[in-house]
């Protein structure tokens, strides 16, 4: 029973932490664009 | 606001799940025949219910896209069919566990594993070519046609324990005719739904929000190219 419940918590544990990854290349991409456009309308 | 909102859902969903597993593992005896092993319905169960009709949102959402048009269901319809999958996946693995204690095999080809496994591959192939495609709006239909085609298997994988014989156990559950636990055994199972549902509903909220960034970035994009 305890792989059972093991098993389906490592599953949701793993999307999790890929969602928590992706989530921080998503914030980082979007300091970067924002950074990009100001940069640009200054110049 | 939102973060407000999924810190509530959290703590409420971390709630039930203790106290809910205390009243598994302490409270619940084991079943007659199958002994402790049994107790995997409490997450095998909910995790299907929550997968199939988790698929069927994703269809309404696609469907109201192929109308509409409106780039918001799209998103929706991304958001709950990834956070459905993960759910299907848990119903794969923690049924092949049973499976391995009460058959003494980790697969059999009946209907309702067979039409659940095709169902697993359509959605992860939903996924997949959304990956692939790079122009929203072709990406957006051509995945809601998907989503229904994949729908319409969730529903056969829902329905093929009454229309076929299978090696997979018939409905148990009361609030399906099926009579088959205690009163008692049957309603950690609803607690444990709820707080399962809880838990998707912050996964696709936490989805959702990427996909908004994803949209922001999209559009700065296109912003800084038109300088």
């Amino acid at each position: 029973m305890i792989y059972g419940l093991v098993a389906a918590w490592l599953v949701v544990l793993g999307y999790v932490v890929l969602l928590a990854l992706r989530e921080r290349k998503l914030r980082k991409e979007l300091d970067r664009v924002r950074h990009m456009v100001e940069t640009t309308k200054r110049s | 606001m939102r973060d407000k909102i999924l810190f509530t859902l959290a703590t409420v969903c971390a709630v039930i799940l203790t106290w809910n597993i205390h009243t598994i593992f302490a409270e619940v005896p084991d079943e007659l025949n199958q002994g402790a092993i049994f107790r995997i319905i409490y997450f095998h169960v909910p995790a299907n219910i929550l997968a199939l009709s988790g698929f069927g949102i994703g269809m309404i959402c696609s469907i109201i896209y192929l109308f509409t048009k409106n780039m918001r269901y799209d998103s929706i319809a991304e958001g709950v069919t990834e956070v459905s999958l993960v759910f299907a996946t848990i119903g794969l693995i923690t049924g092949s566990i049973w499976g391995r204690i009460i058959w003494g095999v980790w697969w059999a080809w009946d209907v309702r594993l067979t039409s659940f496994l095709v169902c697993w591959l359509i959605f992860a192939g939903y996924l997949m070519l959304r990956r692939a495609i790079e122009e929203p709006i072709q990406r957006a239909r051509l995945s809601a046609v998907v989503s229904v085609f994949g729908t319409v298997d969730a529903y056969i994988v829902w329905k093929s324990i009454e229309w076929y014989r299978n090696q997979h156990p018939g409905p148990v559950l009361s609030i399906r005719n099926g009579g088959g636990m205690a009163p008692g055994m049957e309603a950690p199972l609803y607690w444990n739904l709820l707080a399962l549902f809880l838990l998707s509903v912050i996964l696709v909220m936490v989805r959702m929000r990427q996909e908004s960034f994803a949209r922001e970035i999209d559009s700065l994009r296109r912003e800084a190219h038109s300088f």
